[in-house]
């Protein structure tokens, strides 16, 4: 990397706090102070957890470009904004105030960041969807540099990035302390209710089942992905599990038709939960429910864990493996979980027809699906070229917003169809 | 000249034998090719040539081509308009999902055949052609 790309942040075309360090010492001098905001966004790491760094990458550059918008109009645009090192997820922004405006207060800061967060996320939504923004969270912590000649100039400057950063961090642990709260507000409450997307054979596009997901009526719980971080780090994970199954039959019974399958996303721990028991789920016909399971988490006792799901299997119960392909583990612990679906991992599925390694597998995926007697699920099918070509590679059900956005009435804009026969068949 | 059905390639290959067959076989299809026998100077080639297409060994010593194709694909100028064909056996899932976070493109086993290698390296290009035109980006991202 040449020095000048340390510099200029690519992604966001920001300049680094290295290339604009003399003129906000100059500033400092000037002005005897400036206000350093620190913009921590919460939950990038997350993104680039389930969808790569690529993926983080375009959402930084659509998060740099909403961000210079939105500042550009505000009162404070006539102060810089930069990221601390290239490629960074964190942003830094310097206020400088005009000669004849006094700094901008911790009222003007508050409303700067709703708007800003509002700015940002709804541009995020825009341009990459709504799962993505509804990982979206901003901090933004403050700091006042006061020009002191006794200390170095740049030091200050540091520390008030350091001092600014912190800051951005303990709101972050308030509004988690804030969101345990919802949380149980929300178990207590049962203030919970279910969208269901739907997945459609590939074929004829015709719907074949609904994955339950979970939203919290509380605005801080609509991400599913929030609401169980939250469960996990307060140990409620149960309850909230216990919750979310309940909803789901719960809504199944009312509204879905005959015929009709419910993909119930269940985690691997929850079958150590004493009450998640064959016999006190409040299903009718076990024979159209699909419970999900994620590939993601790591099952602990193998043995166990499968006993248990035979229960399940004998009461008519069926299995899908969830986010199949994210991890390392290749197809042979797949073929151990003997799934009678394979839902793939979103990441294989975002730009499938143009990248070849990612059609290759999912090619033998399907290959291993038919030999196994299971269906091959493409989810986070987005863009009519990937439906085309998860089609053509012969993947079974579909589900994306190409297709269908889910929905808390699923079944009032689509007609109940059975699946077909064939399909049915080939799904033990 | 490169024209934008004949896009400039770069080949690593650590085994100058193998890199001047591939080299002559698309030179003599109308491609401009580069070649370099190692990591280092695949990634100084890669800035000075700006190639489309870069064919990648694995096994090399030093930077291996898993390293180089990270480097390459997370490069902050050039990294977005490049594609990458590992040149490597990927026999099973664990090497392809490895390849795939390394953000490379396309594979193409080894021992080649050229046809082969002539059919994968069209099937790029192609992309990178309907890119150009206008169309969705060359690269996944």
């Amino acid at each position: 990397m040449d020095y000048h790309q340390l510099l200029r942040d690519s992604l966001t075309r920001l300049p680094t706090v290295a290339a604009t360090i003399d003129s906000i010492r100059k500033a400092v001098q000037d002005r005897g102070e400036v206000v350093i905001l620190y913009f921590n966004f919460d939950r990038y790491s997350k993104v680039e957890e389930v969808y790569g760094w690529e993926k983080l990458d375009s959402v930084l550059e659509t998060t740099g470009e909403a961000m210079r918008e939105f500042l550009t109009k505000s009162p404070l645009g006539s102060s810089k904004l930069m990221v601390a090192f290239p490629n960074d997820d964190d942003f830094i922004f310097f206020h400088v105030p005009k000669d004849d405006t006094p700094a901008a207060t911790d009222t003007e800061i508050t409303e700067l960041t709703a708007g800003l967060k509002e700015a940002v996320s709804s541009q995020i939504e825009r341009v990459h969807g709504e799962d993505i923004a509804s990982l979206f969270d901003i901090f933004v912590g403050r700091s006042l540099v006061i020009y002191n000649p006794k200390l170095r100039l740049e030091r200050q400057i540091y520390r008030g990035i350091r001092e600014a950063a912190n800051a951005s961090k303990s709101l972050e642990h308030r509004e988690q302390a804030k969101k345990v709260g919802d949380l149980r507000e929300t178990l207590r409450s049962r203030g919970l209710y279910i969208e269901y997307h739907p997945i459609v054979i590939t074929d004829s596009l015709k719907v074949f089942g609904y994955e339950a997901l979970a939203r919290g009526s509380l605005r801080s719980m609509r991400s599913p992905e929030v609401m169980f971080e939250i469960a996990a780090q307060s140990d409620l994970i149960w309850d909230l599990s216990r919750l979310c199954r309940d909803r789901a039959i719960e809504g199944m019974t009312k509204l879905l038709k005959d015929g009709e399958l419910l993909f119930m996303n269940v985690d691997p721990a929850d079958f150590a939960d004493p009450s998640f028991d064959v016999n006190a789920l409040n299903v009718k016909d076990p024979t159209r429910v699909v419970i999900e399971i994620t590939e993601r988490t790591a099952i602990k006792d193998y043995p166990k864990f499968r006993g248990r799901l035979k229960e399940f299997r004998d009461k008519g119960y069926r299995f899908a493996v969830d986010d199949a392909g994210s991890g390392y583990a290749g197809l042979g612990s797949i073929a151990n979980l003997e799934p009678d679906f394979i839902k793939l991992d979103m990441s294989l599925i975002n730009c499938i027809d143009q990248n070849f390694i990612k059609q290759n597998l999912v090619e033998t995926m399907v290959r291993f699906a038919n030999e196994h007697g299971a269906m091959v699920i493409a989810e986070g099918v987005e863009r009519k070229e990937e439906f085309e070509m998860v089609k053509s590679l012969g993947v079974h059900l579909v589900q994306g917003f190409f297709v269908h956005k889910p929905s808390s009435n699923a079944v009032t804009y689509r007609p109940p169809i059975q699946p077909a026969p064939a399909l049915a068949e080939g799904a033990k | 000249m490169a024209d934008s059905a004949h896009p400039p390639i770069l080949v690593v290959d650590d085994n100058p034998d193998n890199a001047h067959i591939i080299r002559d076989y698309l030179e003599a299809r109308g491609f401009p090719i580069t070649v370099a026998y190692n990591g280092d100077d695949a990634l100084k080639a890669f800035e000075e040539v700006k190639p489309s297409l870069v064919l990648l060994d694995v096994m090399m010593p030093g930077r291996d081509g898993w390293q180089v194709c990270r480097e390459m694909k997370q490069h902050p100028t050039l990294g977005r308009g490049v594609r990458v064909v590992m040149v490597t056996a990927l026999d099973d899932w664990v090497n392809k999902r490895q390849a795939l976070q390394t953000g490379a493109d396309d594979f193409v086993e080894k021992p080649f055949e050229l046809s082969k290698l002539a059919s994968t390296v069209e099937r790029n290009v192609k992309l990178l052609t309907n890119a150009a035109a206008g169309g969705s980006p060359a690269t996944s991202r």
